[in-house]
């Protein structure tokens, strides 16, 4: 088999999967404007963004050579978990003969999911099969351990673009690991190059801090959100983003006795907000607008495809959490018609803004620390 | 105690049922004003932008609720009237969005959630909250339910017979009878008309496109004059049915539609934006290919105007016609 699979985020750990389990992977090529097109031009136009993206680069998969795809489904009701089934008979009725397998939850059809176990782990037997996918979710885990850093990292590098860079290598040193051993010591190695880039001078009044939060897809792949994080940390702002796959491996996998997950938790600040949960991220998104708050950040950007159902309704809560939790919060929504420098304009006004808030307070701050009276004049002159 | 029901979404298809249960238990139930483009400009300037229209109009009539003079207003959490299926993200939401974009409604929305198996939301335990709020007992609830549920078989039987959710509702709650409605059954021309009860039904939205095809002299038929038996047996052959309710409705009588040799054509009414459409509207697509039967998809959102709705519908009209009288050999 040769297998794709939809692009999203580190997709090193895809590909580690299913060429351990001994297929011929064939790696999608980063969406481009390309991509888009195609998928603009077979997907039905109200569908959400990231749907058009996947569909695209299945059809530059196919066309590289791949006749599987293997993707995951949903129980609704966010219309995520019915893309497969779409894009089935999209690439069917432009003349495309891949198989496309959609891993639905195996609670509602076990036949159905063994059956298709089976066929994806083709020769491998159960236990060195449960042994790769341990090993690809150690991978994980470590990358975005690492990924985590390099978006705090890249705004006080000395020299433009070093993070990004050495964040290549570090992605290029994780695809040549194959052993639990090997990535252990990769990941030391790659700690070490993190540590190694030189940085610029900066105090803890200095650091602004802006956190990401939004639908999974259009959050954790930077090449369809116009670089939001690379962006940021271009401009001298430490990142944190809400979306990493080993979150949603650990949110998923979790058996109950190993206690709440961290998203979880999320989700229960979320709930107050928002009483039922709507098939997306939204409980969870909510949690974290309001744990980066509790947490001091400077400033939250919410991102959502256009029209995505479920971030539509967080959306509608956002003037709430700002007043209450009093922090900015941007809400930037992307598909095809998005215009790049309309978007970034946005974005610098609203570091701008942040940053001023930011001034301010520490200013006010000094003020209540000393004379009310006088300094405001000293303040002033000097 | 009065009650408000913003006359707007599910209202158009569960207003004969939700009205008995109120009525039932003593309370009075005040409507919202009909769909007006002020109503609609209101509701457009507190909703969040990027939302369906019908949400929009939702907001609309919530507003005009506020200046109404009602105890609560009903706003149920729709989520499940069947057992696999639930409804649009936004109507889980529903309650919420609203408290958050109109903020003077907190503490005035009545808001049970629905998790019942079937239309009649019947499920008693659903309603504990109306105990403490309207000073019912649940032997009160059950009994009020009992006689909804009789006036919604009612409702549903004269649907079945071709009439639509607007005209049914009067003729089963004893507004209308069954000879003051033209339903014109003996027309040349029948269209399968798909869409949301929102849309096809609010008469801001869908423009009354009922009357306008009726006027033209088609037979009109749209997803609740095909009986539940028929969409369910479709939704049971699909290996994965969508996820949403109505959708799932629409579907199965597209479906239907496809196959029954007397429909002529379909029309899709949706709303710009709707995420459920966006699916299903591919999926009909693709089948209209298929079936070899013509199919139209008209978009509606606040910035629709009447003459462009008219100008679609006639030429799609016409365009059957044509071709029907050239199948009979009576020439164009």
């Amino acid at each position: 088999m040769k297998v794709t699979f939809p692009y999203m985020g580190t997709i090193a750990v895809y590909k580690k999967v299913f060429e351990m389990l001994g297929h011929e992977v064939i790696v999608p090529p980063r969406p481009s404007q390309r991509t888009i097109d195609l998928g603009v031009k077979h997907s039905p136009e109200f569908v959400c963004f990231p749907f058009k993206v996947i569909i695209g680069s299945y059809i530059e998969a196919v066309e590289l050579g791949a006749d599987t795809v293997i993707t995951s489904g949903g129980n609704g009701p966010c219309r995520a978990g019915y893309y497969g089934e779409i894009h089935r008979r999209i690439l069917k009725s432009i003349g495309y003969d891949a198989d496309v397998i959609i891993f639905d939850s195996m609670f509602k059809d076990f036949k159905d999911f063994y059956r298709k176990i089976i066929k994806i782990k083709a020769s491998t037997s159960i236990a060195s099969a449960l042994n790769i996918l341990k090993i690809n979710y150690h991978m994980i885990c470590k990358m975005d351990e690492l990924e985590k850093r390099t978006k705090i990292l890249r705004a006080y590098e000395k020299i433009p673009g070093e993070v990004s860079r050495v964040w290549k290598q570090i992605n290029e040193s994780f695809d040549k690991s194959y052993t639990e051993v090997e990535i252990k010591r990769v990941a030391k190695e790659c700690s070490e190059m993190l540590e190694s880039v030189s940085q610029r001078l900066f105090t803890d009044q200095d650091r602004i801090r802006i956190g990401i939060v939004g639908e999974i897809y259009v959050t954790m792949e930077p090449s369809i959100n116009m670089d939001v994080e690379e962006r940021l940390g271009n401009m001298g702002i430490e990142v944190e983003n809400s979306q990493y796959i080993s979150n949603w491996v650990q949110h998923n996998a979790r058996p109950k006795w190993a206690g709440k997950s961290y998203a979880q938790k999320l989700m229960d600040k979320g709930a107050a907000f928002i009483a039922k949960g709507l098939g997306g991220h939204e409980q969870e998104n909510i949690g974290c607008m309001v744990d980066y708050a509790e947490r001091g950040f400077d400033g939250i950007i919410h991102l959502m495809p256009f029209g995505c159902l479920p971030e539509l309704v967080t959306q509608s809560t956002i003037p709430l959490i700002s007043k209450k939790y009093d922090i900015p919060i941007l809400t930037l929504s992307i598909d095809e018609q998005t215009g790049r420098s309309n978007s970034l304009t946005r974005m610098e006004a609203f570091v701008d803004l942040v940053k001023n808030r930011k001034k301010r307070k520490q200013y006010s701050n000094t003020l209540l620390m000393s004379d009310s009276k006088t300094t405001p004049i000293s303040m002033k002159t000097s | 105690m009065r009650i408000g029901f913003p006359r707007a979404l599910v209202f158009f298809y569960f207003y004969p049922l939700w009205k008995t249960f109120f009525n039932e238990l003593g309370i009075e139930v005040v409507l919202s004003n009909q769909s007006s483009v002020s109503l609609l400009h209101q509701g457009v300037r507190s909703a969040i932008p990027e939302i369906c229209v019908p949400i929009k109009m939702f907001t609309g009539h919530v507003w005009n609720l506020l200046e109404q003079d009602v105890d609560y207003i009903f706003i149920p959490r729709l989520m499940n009237v069947e057992k696999d299926a639930s409804f649009c993200p936004k109507f889980l939401g529903l309650p919420e969005m609203i408290r958050y974009t109109i903020p003077e409604v907190e503490g005035r929305i009545l808001c049970p959630d629905i998790q019942a198996s079937n239309e009649k939301m019947d499920r008693v335990s659903d309603y504990k909250s109306f105990r403490d709020i309207l000073g019912v007992d649940m032997k009160m609830i059950r009994k009020a339910l009992r006689k909804a549920s009789e006036v919604w078989d009612r409702f549903r039987e004269f649907c079945y017979k071709g009439y639509t959710v607007t005209e049914a509702s009067a003729l089963a709650l004893g507004e209308l009878t069954e000879s003051q409605v033209d339903i014109c059954q003996d027309c040349d021309i029948k269209i399968g008309l798909l869409g949301y009860v929102y849309n096809i039904y609010d008469p801001l939205i869908g423009m009354d496109i009922v009357q306008k095809m009726r006027k033209r002299g088609v037979y009109v038929k749209t997803f609740e004059m095909v009986h539940d038996r028929i969409i369910e047996k479709k939704i049971q052959s699909v290996k994965k049915p969508l996820f949403w309710t109505f959708t799932n409705k629409l579907w199965g009588a597209a479906d239907h539609f496809y196959q029954d040799h007397d429909i002529d054509g379909l029309i899709h009414v949706t709303a710009f934006g709707c995420g459920p459409d966006s699916l299903l509207g591919k999926i009909i697509e693709l089948d209209s290919d298929e079936f070899c039967k013509p199919l139209m998809t008209i978009r509606v959102d606040e910035h629709t105007g009447e003459s462009h709705l008219e100008t679609r519908i006639e030429a799609f009209i016409d365009m059957i016609r044509r071709k029907k009288n050239k199948e009979r050999g009576v020439g164009a």
